[in-house]
């Protein structure tokens, strides 16, 4: 009986570290973030009581355009990564064992070195005298150099090349567990490619797909160091607005009620996509 | 029902020959074997004939037309495999009207063949389940159903009992009999068990290691009167001895080192059967008659003594040692309850056989 007690407590115990990481430094913070969000503060400090009025303040078309191009900033981006991940993971999948890890590795190699390493190295590639123009020029395509930085380009190469990796591996990975002799066996019952994709492919690495997207389209949507150093001032996002609150003088319970609206429409956003990507599945399989 | 021609196929693998220029009729309506050890490329010929490898050489005619070049989703040839690959997202119903769905059939036809080939096979009560809430011939049985719900002209099956335990293995094979029986359509039995491919085949055809097929015929051809010593050994249990050939056009006799001189019969006139040519004999274990008496009326006679006894419950097994070292097999149906005569351990045995029973093989 002694024992039985101490094996179903055991996976509690192995668990209580985590739960309690995640409460000090999630919920916690996340909690302070809504209370300050709807405190009302007078000049000196004082407590007076409670309003929505900063998260109405917020409710503007102002602010709800610079979530609504965060949304279109992170959906573009999954769709991109999606579509560029998807054959990548197919041929990494299904080459030879040797190769596979050797690409693998490659894909690996670029988080070992810093963030901000890499942005420098896109400033070289895409800046006037850059490796793009240049190339652009030798091949005769253009004859005045383009301004690539700071543009929405620039930010859109840029957020492709980070995040590509986050949807390349849980593709890669349900691809990798697929059997190859379900193509095979779709290919010798007479079904095309595109048949074989939607009917089998898509439905068995769907669950790959789906993590791949909100891994991606989550983060970017609060995305902040790439837009701010690619793309100038030009545009700004939900996480702008929101270091710049966070950061200025005596503004942060304004930046916690964005906080909080972005988080809302983030929320909101991706149970809409959820359904969507549902309904689309059901009419691929037909 | 068409036939399958193949004709100087090759196929190799990362610079191996694994199909080396094989010719090989399956004649249409029948059920082919293709029989081979493990790694012999027997596979990889199915695979081609599939569609699913492509041809380095050489054609694959489907009775008058070279399909060497049609994809495979254009071949009216369908494959059951070995693992089945159903698909594991459709329910029995979805994976078996796969292809008829492709066709573009009308809903209602593409129900009652898919209801047809179902209640055919005592599958109408698993309709709606996923293939891994099926048992493993259930699983069989739905893979096998998927194939030819489309009516294919040629199936084929690569090894499709290897994952079912032996009493339900000799079951499906005699399904597989009555199916093929039923339908006409050619199938094509890839196997490297010799048991199976005996039962199901009309035909069969014997491949070796390297790929090269060594006899095509009736599985009593094969078993009876195999030309290669690798397909004596490979199909069913033999003795093989080597002697050297004499009196070939009178009285043709074998004479063995340190065993004796026996009588042959030379059923067919073979380039190496020349008088005083070493050649291997083939003796199969139940053609071998064991007896502690002596007995006339058999054509030869040999002396040993039994090394030890396999009982197998049809039949026993004898190993007899011979008095120049060698061991041989005999078989003895276990035809009464109590037998006359008891042979056991360590007893001195006469082992008699007659001419007709033996097969000369080139060494």
């Amino acid at each position: 009986m002694k024992n039985k007690k101490l094996t179903s407590h055991l996976p509690f115990s192995f668990g209580m570290p985590a739960v309690i990481w995640q409460i000090v430094f999630f919920y916690l913070p996340l909690f302070f973030i809504v209370i300050s969000s709807i405190l009302k503060v007078t000049e000196l400090g004082v407590v007076e009581g409670v309003t929505l009025e900063k998260l109405w303040l917020f409710l503007s078309p102002v602010y709800l355009g610079v979530i609504a191009s965060s949304f279109l900033l992170a959906l573009s981006n999954a769709v991109l990564c999606l579509f560029i991940a998807y054959p990548i993971a197919y041929f990494l999948a299904f080459t030879s064992h040797k190769f596979k890890n050797l690409f693998l590795f490659l894909l690996i190699v670029p988080f070992w070195t810093n963030f901000l390493l890499h942005v420098y190295a896109w400033f070289f590639v895409l800046e006037k005298e850059g490796f793009l123009n240049n190339l652009l020029r030798f091949l005769g395509i253009i004859n005045e150099p383009i301004h690539f930085l700071n543009s929405i380009f620039a930010i859109m190469v840029m957020m492709v090349y980070y995040y590509l990796p986050f949807m390349l591996m849980p593709i890669f990975s349900s691809l990798e567990r697929l059997d190859r002799r379900l193509i095979e066996a779709s290919m010798d019952l007479g079904a095309g490619w595109s048949h074989t994709f939607r009917r089998i492919l898509l439905p068995l690495t769907l669950s790959g797909v789906r993590g791949g997207f909100f891994l991606v389209y989550i983060p970017s949507f609060a995305e902040f160091a790439i837009p701010e150093l690619m793309g100038g001032d030009k545009q700004m996002f939900v996480g702008s607005v929101v270091s710049h609150y966070i950061l200025g003088e005596e503004t942060g319970s304004l930046g916690a009620a964005f906080t909080v609206v972005s988080c809302v429409a983030l929320l909101i956003s991706v149970v809409l996509l959820y359904l969507l990507m549902n309904k689309f599945v059901k009419k691929v399989y037909g | 029902m068409r036939s399958i021609k193949l004709a100087n196929l090759t196929k190799s693998k990362h610079g191996s020959l694994i199909i080396p220029k094989v010719n090989l009729t399956i004649p249409a309506g029948k059920f082919f074997a293709l029989l081979g050890p493990s790694g012999c490329g027997k596979t990889t010929l199915l695979r081609l004939i599939a569609g699913l490898e492509d041809t380095e050489e050489g054609q694959i005619y489907l009775g008058d037309e070279d399909i060497t070049h049609i994809p495979i989703n254009q071949r009216p040839i369908n494959m059951v495999f070995q693992s089945y690959a159903l698909f594991p997202h459709l329910d029995v119903f979805d994976n078996i009207a796969y292809s008829l769905k492709l066709k573009k059939l009308p809903k209602l036809v593409i129900e009652q063949k898919v209801f047809k080939i179902l209640e055919s096979f005592h599958l109408v009560d698993h309709i709606h389940k996923l293939p891994s809430q099926l048992s493993g011939g259930q699983q069989q049985r739905v893979a096998l159903a998927r194939a030819i719900v489309s009516e294919p002209d040629v199936l084929l099956l690569d090894e499709p009992l290897a994952a079912l335990d032996f009493k339900l293995r000799e079951r499906m094979l005699i399904e597989l009999i009555e199916l093929q029986d039923k339908l006409k359509t050619t199938f094509v039995y890839v196997t490297h068990d010799q048991f199976e491919a005996l039962t199901v085949a009309d035909q069969m055809a014997i491949m070796n290691h390297d790929g090269t097929i060594e006899q095509i015929g009736t599985p009593k051809e094969i078993y009876e009167f195999p030309i290669s010593s690798f397909v004596a050994k490979f199909v069913g249990t033999t003795n093989i001895f080597s002697g050297q050939l004499r009196n070939i056009h009178s009285d043709p006799e074998i004479t063995i080192p340190d065993l004796g001189t026996f009588k042959v019969y030379l059923s067919q006139k073979k380039p190496w059967v020349v008088e005083g040519h070493e050649v291997s004999m083939s003796i199969r274990p139940e053609k071998i008659f064991i007896t502690k008496k002596e007995v006339k009326n058999f054509s030869n006679h040999m002396k040993g003594t039994v090394q030890s006894i396999v009982y197998h419950g049809r039949s026993t097994q004898y190993n007899v040692n011979l008095k120049n070292g060698m061991r041989i097999q005999v078989f003895e149906q276990n035809e009464e309850h109590f037998p006359a005569e008891v042979v056991d351990y360590d007893n001195e045995v006469n082992l008699y056989w007659q001419k007709e029973n033996v097969v000369i093989l080139e060494r």
